[in-house]
């Protein structure tokens, strides 16, 4: 550690952007504890002040996070890499076995009155384990071993994520991964049996809950099998790629039935929301009618009635850009959206800018985290993806997941103030 | 390498670039294009359309004294949706909780509504304040409940005036099937059953109001401002032409008796007090009626709910003298001091002895101590001296016959039959003039209903004068104006002095007052299934005619003892009461009436 100062080293940019990110989730969660203004009688919010004050504590605890990590050195942040991967492993096993059951789902380990998600944790760890396994110098033969063994380090704690059981973030791992391998650089091969793999599962999940028959994917295999006859590939890559595309047709209907019923009904709700307008649907509907009303300039603070009247549910954790949609506008919206966009720009600049591999991995994986977290969050309040629990980072209320994500800016940070240097 | 990276950041880049163009592109798309079609969504979401019923309109007697208003009671209601399949919703199963409502009997009851289609199910009807403050504190816990308020009528005369303000009830699918015109009712409103209340429904009923509300999600009113699409638009009042002072006053004269009486002023038809015994509360029908009440109001031998002023029928018996003698008169067959053939107690005719109520019989008779003493042998003489299409002719020239009054569609026409109706009913060979022996003294198949016998006596007193009952005075309906009468002047006023000395010295006699001259009839309807019913009827003062009165006690045996009390009870408290001079404000004047100088 060097030069510890109040105000992390680095760009300033990023650092600017979360303090309005921050600034932003306050402004929001204020509005949210608040009884609505206009011609309404004095209605209890339904979500308690408590929850602002909470958050302003937890922004500090945050803050100290961004410092350290801002400036903590590489090196020795690479040294633990391993012991910390497993250790935040250990957490995510220990909730799996004594996590208090809340709502369902086992996700939170509790210390006395503190309560941790421990799968946030694991984010940061495994960013900076990626990092260090895809930073270490290798010959381009043994590139595949390396993509293969970050897979398989992937599927560990995404696996147990989804145990707890927690898909959003579990899928948040494997998000991470794609844009990391991307970076570290695939074989044109591989993105091509991924690309048609994932066809192939689309397909198949078509085949299974709409259509009820195999006919739609087995007529998709049958165009494969042309395609890849034309193509002239050679017969062992066309009998893999056939293969994978079988391997994940088949895998769809499996997977569909281990998904827990609550899940099943989201994501054939999303295709169609009003088979439960008042279930599952309900949240996504409700969630679209907030952003559509804000038109240009918003409902105007504290005055959005789909906050206000409670029609909105989750509205101070995962709906909370659909406030900022109903309460600022199109305008607050495209503010926000700008704040991270600047922040994820200058990301990239910077990991493609540093010298030490690690620093630039790390750099790339926050970025994928922030991309994956904000496009997802966005694309589900506005209605672009099914139902999945995943927070807004910086903004949504949440300790756990305010401490993460300011960390791995903090992280940003440090990469950006070595960028020339190191 | 640094080749490598730099494509990578490229890449990479293009994609965070392409991602937030999709996410800000949808976002102009759903909150500047489709701007409009989401706050319709959000406005759809809070705002909630309530209907809110209109006041009916109240009910007056002729004086202004309200005989029916409304009361506002506050229903816990529940919607549709609290009960899935006869299980309780949450809000349900916290209620039956709180108010340790019988579980079992409790959905069942609710179901019911249900399935009768109502939209909202009524939990607790007319709660109590602690029951409407405990749902109210905790609505939060309680989405989809409601405190509706709602009128309910109320009658402060309920059993004095049942059957002729009627009674409101509520809108039955049958009532929306069968009804033209009803398209603005729905299933649970009120609505005019009987009496006045249906007659006058339009004019009662107002315009329901209807207003959007500001609801969260819990369906709870938060706005402070209602929208109102429909005004209110109250009901409007109604006035009986029936006088309070003057209705206790029959209720009290005919007291426990089953029978009916009514008294109309003869100048105006307006009909003063009119009393169907034995009556029922109207405020029971308005609230639901327990099983057990509706059977013993239903099977009640003396049927309280038979509206005997216009639906109940009966021979007029002896009254009907009035008639015969007018009809014969007027063809100039038997004058008005004829004496015919004596009576000694009956008539012969073809192989049958007609008696007359005297057994001994009344020796030599003229036409007027032949009505004053009702003596059955002269008037099957006078009977026979006509054809029964010329006695039925003089009959319907009063009104007998057809329904006479403004507003009770279930009025009973009563029946004067004529040569074509016999025909119809014995065949055109199956019936002999032995029928007219029976019709002269009116017995046999004449029936009437007690208003038309008080029609019959104000015509007779006012040779005509009197328009057709009115039991409402506002809104006025038109005034059925009375055809002229057949019968000459100087006939009626015969008729009119008979009928005085009937009271003064004749079978009339139990209505004779000391302060005022009554001229009246007896009459005994012959009834094949028990005890003969009691009629009589009058008119005061004789010589400036006022009030006309019938009187009808079912089983009550011969009218001369029975009836004629209660009518001269009656007449005793008209001329005492202070009534007389606000409807009668120049009693000396109301002499002068058209046609009354000849006499």
């Amino acid at each position: 550690m060097k030069n510890f100062s109040l105000l992390p080293q680095g760009d300033k940019i990023i650092f600017l952007a979360w303090v309005l990110l921050c600034l932003t989730s306050l402004a929001m969660l204020w509005s949210v504890t608040e009884p609505i203004q206009g011609p309404y009688e004095k209605l209890d919010p339904g979500v308690s002040k408590g929850v602002f004050w909470r958050q302003v504590v937890w922004m500090g605890v945050s803050y100290l996070g961004l410092l350290v990590a801002a400036s903590v050195r590489m090196r020795y942040l690479e040294n633990i890499v391993w012991p910390a991967f497993l250790f935040s492993l250990g957490l995510l096993l220990l909730t799996l076995l004594f996590g208090p059951k809340i709502a369902g789902s086992q996700r939170w380990l509790a210390l006395g009155p503190f309560r941790m998600q421990p799968s946030e944790l694991a984010k940061v760890t495994y960013i900076l384990m990626m990092g260090h396994l895809l930073g270490g110098t290798v010959d381009g033969g043994r590139k595949l071993m390396v993509t293969i063994g970050s897979l398989a380090l992937t599927l560990l704690p995404m696996m147990l994520v989804l145990r707890e059981p927690d898909l959003g973030t579990s899928l948040v791992f494997l998000a991470v991964w794609v844009g990391l391998v991307f970076w570290y650089g695939v074989p044109g091969l591989l993105l091509l049996g991924a690309g048609s793999a994932a066809i192939s599962a689309v397909f198949s999940f078509y085949s299974e809950t709409v259509a009820s028959s195999p006919w739609p994917w087995a007529i998709y295999l049958l165009l494969l099998l042309g395609v890849l006859y034309l193509s002239r590939l050679s017969i062992l890559v066309s009998v893999v790629l056939l293969a994978a595309n079988i391997l994940t047709g088949i895998g769809i209907p499996f997977f569909w039935d281990r998904l827990k019923g609550y899940q099943q009904e989201r994501i054939l709700t999303f295709f169609d929301p009003t088979r439960d307008a008042f279930g599952a649907g309900y949240q996504a509907i409700q969630s679209k009618v907030a952003i559509g009303t804000g038109g240009l300039f918003g409902t105007h603070y504290l005055q959005g009635t789909q906050k206000g009247l409670a029609f909105l549910p989750e509205r101070h954790t995962d709906f909370i850009f659909s406030v900022v949609g109903e309460e600022l506008g199109f305008f607050g919206s495209l503010f926000l959206l700008a704040l991270f966009f600047i922040m994820l720009w200058q990301g990239v600049h910077h990991a493609a800018a540093v010298r030490r591999p690690f620093a630039r991995f790390v750099a790339i994986g926050v970025v994928t985290y922030f991309l994956f977290h904000v496009v997802t969050n966005v694309s589900i309040t506005t209605g672009l993806l099914p139902v999945t629990g995943l927070p807004l980072p910086l903004v949504s209320y949440g300790g756990s997941n305010l401490l993460t994500s300011s960390i791995l800016v903090g992280l940003l940070l440090n990469v950006s103030s070595r960028t020339f240097h190191d | 390498m640094e080749q490598q990276h730099y494509l990578r950041q490229r890449i990479y880049l293009f994609v965070l670039v392409v991602l937030f163009l999709i996410l800000v592109g949808n976002l102009f798309y759903m909150m500047v294009l489709k701007h409009g079609f989401y706050e319709e969504q959000a406005l759809e979401n809070r705002q909630v359309r309530f209907r809110v019923t209109a006041p009916r309109g109240r009910i007056t007697d002729r004086h202004g004294s309200i005989v029916a208003d409304n009361l506002y009671i506050a229903d816990i209601t529940l919607p549709g949706s609290a009960l899935r399949d006869s299980v309780p919703g949450e809000a349900l199963e916290r209620l039956l909780g709180w108010f340790q409502l019988p579980r079992q009997q409790t959905i069942e009851r609710l179901q019911v509504q249900k399935q009768r289609g109502r939209r909202r199910l009524v939990l607790v009807p007319n709660a109590s304040m602690a029951r409407i403050s405990a749902v109210q504190e905790r609505s939060r816990q309680l989405p989809g409940v409601r405190v509706e308020s709602r009128p309910r009528r109320r009658y402060l005369y309920g059993a004095l005036l049942a059957h002729i303000v009627g009674y409101v009830g509520e809108v039955g699918q049958a009532d929306l099937d069968t009804t033209e015109g009803h398209t603005d009712y729905r299933l649970g409103d009120q609505i005019g059953k009987q009496g006045a209340e249906a007659a006058l429904e339009r004019h009662l009923r107002g315009t329901d109001g209807v207003k959007l509300e500001e609801v969260d999600a819990s369906n709870r009113v938060v706005g402070q401002r209602p929208l109102w699409l429909t005004e209110i638009v109250p009901g409007q009042d109604a006035a009986l032409t029936i006088s309070l002072p003057l209705q206790k006053m029959m209720d009290e004269a005919i007291g426990q008796e089953i029978g009916c009486g009514v008294a109309m002023d003869v100048r105006t038809g307006d009909v003063l007090a009119a009393c169907s015994k034995p009556t029922f509360d109207s405020n029971l029908m308005t609230v639901s009626i327990s099983p057990q009440q509706w059977n013993l109001l239903i099977n009640d031998p003396a049927k309280p709910f038979f509206n005997r002023i216009v639906q109940a029928t009966y021979p007029p018996g002896s009254i009907y003298k009035s008639v015969t003698s007018l009809a014969v008169l007027n063809l100039g067959l038997v004058g008005m001091d004829s004496v015919l053939e004596p009576c000694l107690g009956g008539l012969e005719f073809g192989d049958r002895t007609f008696h007359c109520w005297k057994r001994t019989g009344h020796g030599t008779l003229n036409h007027t101590d032949a009505m004053v003493n009702s003596c059955d042998t002269y008037y099957y003489q006078l009977g026979l001296s006509m054809d029964i299409d010329q006695l039925a002719e003089a009959a319907r020239a009063f009104g007998l016959g057809r329904p006479c009054s403004d507003i009770f569609p279930s009025e009973a026409a009563g029946n004067i039959p004529d040569s074509p109706w016999y025909d119809r009913r014995f065949g055109p060979r199956g019936w002999t003039r032995g029928v007219l022996l029976n019709n002269a003294i009116g017995q046999g198949e004449i029936l009437v209903t007690p208003l038309q016998m008080a029609l019959l006596t104000a015509r007779i007193a006012t040779s005509g004068e009197t328009p057709n009952p009115r039991f409402v005075k506002d809104p006025a309906f038109d005034l059925v104006q009375p055809e002229p009468l057949p019968f000459a002047e100087r006939h009626l006023q015969w008729c009119r002095d008979a009928l005085l000395q009937t009271v003064e010295r004749g079978t009339g006699r139990a209505a004779k007052q000391d302060s005022f001259t009554v001229a009246g009839k007896t009459g005994t309807a012959q009834n094949p299934h028990g005890e003969d019913h009691a009629w009589f009827v009058c008119f005061a003062p004789a010589e400036n005619p006022e009030v006309a009165v019938a009187v009808i006690l079912e089983n009550a045996g011969s009218g001369s003892t029975q009836a004629a009390p209660i009518a001269g009870r009656w007449l005793e408290g008209w001329f005492g009461s202070e009534e007389r001079r606000l409807i009668i404000p120049d009693p000396e004047k109301s002499r002068a009436l058209p046609g009354r100088e000849a006499s």
